[in-house]
């Protein structure tokens, strides 16, 4: 550590860092030491997140509002490539670290009721710890490399566990998307991480941010080798915030446990994305925030429409989760970087909150439906109805969510998304002409919000249980669970109220975190889109959600599902469909080809050396055997019959003596006389 | 006449003997032998050496044949027929190497007999020369007597130890075993 | 005269020795050997008769009548031990040294 701090600031580090590792050590035992399906692991996490959290309060108490903290150590040199590992503590991470705990918090205690008699029980939690402390690691981290490791990382454990109950195929496939749609993302963060070292040499988030010389370069230099970096860093957090074109990863995703869509897939890990545009603010050039916004927009209108018709739960909040995140996109694009912020918070506490809900339902559901033995989704809202009255906790605190993610007055949402939209009517101003569409669209979205999350609920709580009228003999019985489902939501839904963030709850310039981020402060003419704002929404919640509380419970009227805006809608827009037909099916085709061309190609010059050998190998035995050894065992023939050639005479026998004898005398004789 | 004589004693010499080696009965090989001696012993005769003649008799048929008789008759007589099965033939296979090397002899022999000519040897026309060859009137029994005595006195006694020696020794390898070494 | 006593001694010998060589019982190899001594003693006696003072011919002719005898009473005595031993006579079958 830097051994020029002071000593409490020393203190503060490594109370982060604790922070940090406690999920992991966690993790870990989870892992090693716990038996399969104990209690205890999920104590355990639980425990873990709970001291991560009250380090995390410590840790933000000193830091927050303060002059940031920064402390060092090399890690490793390349030639003249240093490269240092190190954290660096200031409000964004800090801010990061006690939400990602707060939420973290809740998730896991829920978890523990949720997961209860899974037979992978003690695995989960070791998951869940694992992602915690790569998200933890990935807020505080001071440099690039390590934050990419920890996206990575994040990305990973998020692909563990979409795939938690892998028995399923629809969830391997959904890990895979979701893995292979990442992967696009994080190697533009990989090229744009590469660029920036090729301009700056550096890895260090604070000399390439925090500094005021560099960002001073940065922010003046609108050249093509800053440009693209930025470029890089936004299609890295599209790909991590689930923004179009890239977002059809998060609807699949669903398919892991609810809780873990709580925790990853609606709060922390899709934050990480506006985490990202947020650390690396300064980099992005005019022309990158203009596509941002755009992109951010699109993707928040595309997917309230989304929102609008699909009739399974965890869908509808999957696709109310890209178009908040594409708030925040547009949010950053148009300057609002600390509202962004501010609803990156609120909505973290809100939607975690749906998302448990949401489990609370589908668990009893699952319930109903293994106890009748029926054959039906239980995440399929066609298929609830009625259920306010037997699940009350459940029902209010989902009323209080929706009400925070449609922007209604005292609570966080009304904050948070009144400052997205001011904002972006102020930047449109600024702009001129047609830049007004922009907030013009951010508003239709909030009043498309105001339609679904109205029609999620009267059809979910109120009405009449469809189950019911069709079978009436039956007897329902929901209700809301155990302790460890109600109190993590009541104190999520307290948190989605307005005083945790602001003292006034109409002013969102109130709020302590637009305060610790601002950087620009806007008053011109302010006031006039405050009441705008807050009035096209809040009065028109009251007529819209009268709209479809007169369609989905009074059932007054109903929508033609032959028409063309509701296909559209209803099929998520075509995207992934058009995905599939023209880009997974052609690289499935060229895998197809190149798998032929293995075989064939490959494999077969393989075999065809494989068989050379294989037939050298015999030629050579052949001639081993035959021809070598044959040339030995004809050496021992001839010896050998040399040798019996040569016995014979030795035979014991007199007379063949005798006649060797006469026969040497004859030759002597014959050699003597005639030669 | 004595011409004629000499000539089928030497053909009875041959062809008894050549009846010794192709008869495969034992006994009749003997009986041929003895014949063969018979001729012998009077080749002798017109070879001027009467007292060898007689000998020749008295030892080879009185002596020798008898011996190989009682051999005869001693062994078994089963080994002999088994023996006796064996090639009919005179010339077979097994006793090609055996004539080869017997003709091969004899082509040598007679060569070399009639090289040398024996006739007209330097040490016989010599003593022929100097009277010094028996007559057919001579009685050489004395002479022999008195050489045997005299010349050759030294031989004859080493010869007549070597022959008790050597009849002590048949008799002791002939006797029945009374006891097992 | 002489001559033809040799030529007879060479066939008698040349007989002896075919005797000597093909035959597979040990008695007619003996008669074999006596034929080929003969042989040897007609030369003896043929060549004695040109040596009327010393009578070196048929004094060794005698001789090798008399040994040859000998010999042929031990090798009869060896012949018996052979049969007692073997249970055969036949030169061929007896290639043992020690059994």
């Amino acid at each position: 550590m830097n051994p020029t701090l002071p000593h409490t600031d020393t203190l503060t580090i490594q109370l982060a860092i604790v922070a940090v590792l406690l999920p992991l050590a966690a993790s870990l035992l989870n892992l090693v030491l716990v038996k399969s399906q104990s209690k205890v692991s999920g104590w355990l996490s639980s425990f873990a997140i709970l001291g991560s959290m009250v380090l995390s309060v410590l840790v933000f108490a000193k830091v927050w509002n303060q002059p940031a903290l920064h402390a060092q150590q090399l890690w490793f040199v390349v030639g003249t490539m240093q490269v240092d590992v190190g954290i660096w503590l200031n409000n964004l991470s800090v801010l990061m670290l006690l939400l990602v705990t707060a939420v973290a918090l809740p998730v896991h205690v829920y978890s523990i009721a949720y997961l209860k008699g899974d037979d992978k029980y003690t695995r989960y939690f070791a998951y869940l710890s694992f992602f915690c402390f790569a998200m933890l690691a990935l807020v505080i981290v001071d440099n690039l490399v390590l934050l990419y490791a920890f996206w990575e990382l994040v990305g990973f454990a998020s692909y563990l566990l979409i795939g938690f109950w892998f028995i399923r195929e629809k969830a391997v496939l959904a890990n895979k998307k979701a893995f292979i749609m990442n992967r696009i993302g994080d190697v533009a963060l990989l090229t744009g991480i590469l660029l920036l070292y090729a301009d700056f040499h550096t890895f260090n988030l604070v000399t390439l941010f925090d500094n005021h010389a560099t960002a001073a370069f940065i922010g003046t230099a609108d050249n093509y080798w800053i440009t693209l970096p930025g470029a890089c860093f936004l299609i890295g957090a599209i790909a991590k915030s689930a923004q179009f074109p890239l977002h059809t990863w998060l609807p699949d995703a669903m398919e892991g446990p609810t809780s873990v869509s709580a925790l990853i897939h609606a709060a922390t890990m899709v934050a990480a994305g506006i985490f990202l545009l947020a650390r690396v603010y300064v980099l992005f050039s005019p022309n990158v925030l203009m596509v941002m916004t755009i992109i951010g927009c699109f993707t928040a209108f595309m997917a309230a429409t989304i929102a609008l018709t699909q009739n399974d739960l965890k869908r509808i909040l999957a696709y109310s989760t890209i178009s908040q995140l594409g708030f925040m996109m547009m949010a950053m694009g148009v300057g609002a970087y600390s509202s962004a912020l501010l609803h990156l918070a609120a909505h973290a506490f809100f939607k975690c909150l749906l998302f448990l809900s949401a489990g609370v339902i589908i668990h009893e559901m699952q319930h109903l439906k293994e106890k009748h033995n029926l054959d039906i989704d239980p995440q399929d809202i066609n298929n609830m109805g009625g259920l306010g009255k037997y699940m009350p906790v459940t029902f209010i605190t989902c009323i209080i969510a929706s009400l925070a993610l449609i922007g209604f007055p005292l609570t966080s949402g009304c904050l948070s998304k009144d400052g997205i939209l001011v904002q972006a009517f102020l930047w449109a101003d600024n702009k001129g002409g047609f830049y007004i569409i922009i907030p013009v669209m951010g508003v239709l979205t909030s009043l498309l919000t105001i339609f679904y999350i109205s029609r999620l609920l009267f059809k979910v709580f109120l009405g009449k249980s469809r189950l019911k009228a069709v079978m009436p003999a039956w007897h329902i019985e929901a209700h809301d669970g155990s302790p460890l489902f109600k109190i993590p939501m009541i104190f999520l839904a307290l948190c989605s109220l307005f005083p945790l963030f602001s003292t006034n709850p109409f002013e969102y310039e109130h709020s302590w975190i637009y305060r610790g981020f601002a950087i620009a402060v806007h008053t011109v003419s302010a006031l006039d889109y405050h009441t705008i704002v807050l009035l096209s929404i809040n009065v028109l919640v009251i007529p819209i959600a009268y709209f479809a509380y007169s369609i989905y419970v009074k059932q007054k009227f109903s929508f033609k599902t032959t028409s063309l805006l509701f296909k559209i809608s209803f099929n998520e827009w075509y995207i992934d469909r058009f995905y599939h037909r023209i880009i997974v099916k052609d690289i499935l085709r060229i895998g197809d080809l190149t798998k032929w061309l293995d075989k064939n190609v490959l494999d077969g010059t393989i075999h065809l050396f494989a068989n050379t050998g294989v037939a050298i190998g015999k030629l050579t035995v052949w001639t081993d055997k035959y021809i070598i050894d044959g040339l030995i065992t004809m050496l021992t023939l001839i010896i050998k019959q040399a040798g019996n050639f040569v016995r014979g005479f030795q035979t014991g026998r007199v007379q063949n003596y005798l006649f060797t004898m006469l026969l040497v005398i004859v030759v002597i004789y014959v050699l003597k006389t005639f030669i | 006449m004595e011409q004629i004589v000499f000539f089928v004693l030497g053909f009875v010499v041959l062809a008894s003997a050549l009846t010794v080696a192709a008869s495969k009965n034992l006994v009749r090989s003997i009986f041929m032998f003895f014949v063969t001696l018979f001729a012998l012993a009077g080749l002798y005769v017109f070879a001027l050496a009467d007292f060898v003649a007689i000998t020749q008799v008295v030892i080879y048929v009185g002596g020798v044949l008898v011996l190989m008789l009682f051999a005869f008759m001693l062994t078994n007589k089963e080994v002999l027929n088994n023996l006796q099965q064996g090639s009919k033939r005179f010339i077979s296979l097994q006793k090609l190497p055996a004539l080869l090397v017997a003709v091969l002899f004899l082509l040598i022999l007679v060569n070399a007999i009639i090289k040398a000519q024996p006739d007209n040897l330097a040490w016989i026309q010599a003593s022929a020369q100097s009277g010094n060859v028996i007559s057919p009137t001579d009685n050489m029994v004395p002479n022999i007597g008195i050489s045997l005595m005299t010349r050759y006195l030294l031989p004859f006694e080493a010869v007549s130890i070597f022959l008790m020696m050597a009849l002590i020794g048949a008799a002791h390898l002939a006797r029945k075993e009374e006891h097992k070494f | 005269m002489l001559t033809y006593l040799l030529l007879i001694g060479a066939g008698l010998f040349c007989i002896g020795i075919f005797i000597v060589l093909s035959k597979r019982n040990a008695i007619q190899v003996l008669i074999g050997i006596e034929l080929i001594l003969n042989a040897a003693i007609l030369n003896l006696v043929a060549f004695g008769k040109y040596d009327k003072l010393n009578n070196g011919g048929q004094t060794f002719a005698l001789f090798a009548i008399v040994l040859a005898g000998a010999a042929a009473a031990v090798a009869l005595a060896i012949i018996l031990n052979v049969y007692k031993q073997y249970k055969t006579i036949d030169p061929n079958a007896v290639d043992k040294l020690k059994d």
